[in-house]
């Protein structure tokens, strides 16, 4: 078994506080121009570092906050106080990640993990060349598909939408239509939800 | 819980009950007190200044400066763009059952330019402290909380020192510095004397004296760069002027219960005034004063919860009334947000050290020694305490 390959771009958007087979949440404070977008991929360690959980981010809220709550309650607060807490003061943020994959050091599977990351275990957000990787295969889609009480139709779509933004141009469009397919052949049963992932798509392409 | 809430419960009881008294007790003696402020006002100077000389040495009266002492000073405008730069620290003292001796100070600044438009710069500036200079005073012991303290205060003036000297761009993309800048106000959140080389024993320590060389330096340069230095004491304690006060009418010493200046301008100061300005009376002053740093303070009734705070100043502030008004009116402004000011509580969360950061440290310094060959153990003693004081794991 090899070790995960560490990818340098790898950014620290949290750690652990709550977590399952299923899925896991993690938390951490951090400025706005830093924070993960919905729809993005991420990874965090289980099995004491023998295997890394894949996340798709599902949820991303600010958690409250003594002082944001202060300057809120107070007259109208000055632009630069207001940029200062947007941009500038790390925000506590909590993220929730639904389980697509793992990967057990030899690579991707597409299956729930063995186990769940540990409590406080470091969240990394997937950078472009191991959002390649893991989106090569659509094997994950079941298992979003199947995740109860998820805006799963939206999330899809800006899964997509960043997986085909980590490919150089020319392989885009070829994977936005690879994945339509991929979801009409497993959602046949249910041609709305069809007709609704595939006009977000189109959208993103602006047809 | 190790604590017998039973057990503190009447005792508790017990202090409110005594705040209450002394609240009363209080009450009582406030006004008989500011009725003092307005007859002492009324003296001829050379006689207040005699009667100040002749208080018992058990008080510590503020000197009158140009401004008559019952004077009180409305708000001035504020100018429309304000350079606002605060700094706090705060240190990690050396513990014995560490793996290793070592003590930190982490120094948090923030640089706003008030009207401006564009976020704050901030920074945070960590020194780890591990050398035998560092770590024995000039006397060969091992280095006291106090001169720890007194390098963190120094610490702090010095990065408000760099602000004002250093070029500064913003992060976000636009005009340098130099096209929106304005009149710069410059906060520490404490007074102004070197606390540590106040201590008449403590300054003619040669470390001492070397960190308040370091820190005289410091307000040289903020002089001279045509800044407003001011420190920030909410919710004041002293009662130089109680004690003035009290000398001028042959009361020193005072009937109990002692009050603070706080009660005193809480009922004289009308809502963003300020008081008199006043000459600290503290014997280290006349070191600061011989190097042109003589500090004064006055009260300010800021608006907000709190009410009255004490200001400290250089005497290069006071004497500039363009200084001064800046000193009162972005002090107040700053106010408006957060009770104290703004800049203020965000220098002081960027230098906060948490548990937290505390226990990373420790991990850190502890990988280190065994990568070096070193046991990284804690003492035996710490580990107990970590066994029996963590009462929760998980605590992000």
């Amino acid at each position: 078994m090899t070790p995960f390959p560490a990818a340098p771009e790898s950014r620290l958007i949290g750690r652990v506080t709550r977590c399952s087979i299923q899925g896991f949440v993690g938390g951490i404070r951090m400025t706005e121009p830093d924070m993960p977008a919905f729809g993005a991929l991420c990874r965090a360690p289980a099995q004491g570092g023998r295997s890394q959980v894949i996340g798709l981010i599902y949820e991303i809220s600010i958690e409250d906050d003594d002082l944001a709550r202060q300057l809120a309650a107070s007259d109208v607060p000055q632009e630069e106080v207001r940029l200062d807490q947007q941009f500038v003061r790390p925000i506590p943020i909590e993220i929730r990640a639904l389980s697509v994959g793992f990967h057990d050091g030899d690579g991707y599977l597409y299956d729930l993990p063995p186990q769940p990351p540990n409590t406080l275990a470091d969240i990394f957000n997937l950078p472009p060349s191991e959002v390649r990787q893991f989106t090569a295969s659509l094997a994950f889609l079941p298992l979003v598909l199947a995740a109860p009480q998820l805006p799963t139709d939206s999330l899809l779509a800006a899964t997509f939408r960043l997986a085909a933004q980590a490919r150089p141009e020319s392989e885009r469009r070829a994977f936005l239509v690879s994945a339509g397919r991929e979801c009409a052949r497993l959602l046949s049963g249910d041609l709305g939800r069809v007709n609704n992932l595939v006009r977000s798509l189109q959208g993103q392409h602006g047809s | 819980m190790s604590l017998d809430l039973r057990q503190v419960l009447p005792q508790v009881e017990s202090l409110g009950q005594e705040a209450a008294r002394r609240a009363a007790a209080a009450s009582i003696r406030l006004p008989r007190l500011a009725q003092l402020l307005l007859d002492a006002a009324r003296l001829d100077r050379s006689e207040l200044e005699h009667r100040l000389a002749a208080a018992p040495a058990t008080a510590h009266p503020a000197w009158p400066t140009d401004e008559a002492i019952d004077a009180s000073f409305p708000l001035p405008a504020h100018p429309p763009r304000l350079r606002l730069l605060a700094a706090d620290g705060s240190q990690v003292y050396p513990d014995r059952h560490a793996a290793a001796f070592f003590y930190m100070v982490n120094i948090g600044s923030i640089d706003l330019l008030q009207g401006s438009g564009r976020p704050p710069q901030t920074a945070t500036h960590s020194n780890l402290h591990f050398d035998d200079e560092d770590l024995r005073d000039t006397r060969g012991l091992p280095v006291d909380t106090h001169l720890i303290n007194a390098r963190r205060d120094a610490a702090e003036l010095k990065e408000l020192a760099r602000l004002v000297e250093g070029p500064v761009l913003s992060e976000v993309e636009g005009p340098v510095l130099s096209e929106v800048e304005g009149p710069t106000l410059a906060l520490l959140d404490n007074g102004l004397l070197l606390w540590a080389a106040s201590q008449e024993q403590k300054a003619a320590r040669p470390d001492v004296q070397r960190v308040l060389d370091e820190y005289l330096a410091a307000l040289d340069v903020l002089r001279d760069s045509g800044a407003a230095l001011a420190g920030y004491i909410s919710r004041p304690r002293g009662a130089n002027v109680v004690d003035l006060v009290e000398a001028a009418a042959a009361e020193a010493g005072g009937t109990p219960p002692r009050l603070t200046d706080r009660l005193l301008f809480g009922r004289h100061l009308q809502a963003h005034m300020r008081s008199a300005r006043f000459r600290h009376p503290a014997r280290i002053n006349d070191e600061f004063a011989a190097r042109g740093h003589e500090i004064q303070f006055f009260y300010l009734h800021t608006g907000a919860q709190d009410g009255i705070a004490r200001v400290e100043i250089p005497h290069w502030v006071a004497a500039d009334a363009a200084r001064m008004a800046m000193v009162h009116a972005g002090i107040v402004e700053q106010c408006r947000l957060t009770g104290v000011p703004y800049p203020l509580v965000r220098a002081h969360e960027l230098a906060l050290v948490g548990q937290d950061d505390r226990r990373a440290l420790d991990g850190l310094v502890q990988a280190a020694l065994i990568r070096h060959g070193i046991s990284g153990l804690a003492s035996q003693k710490a580990q107990t305490k970590r066994w029996t004081g963590r009462r929760r794991r998980h605590q992000l």
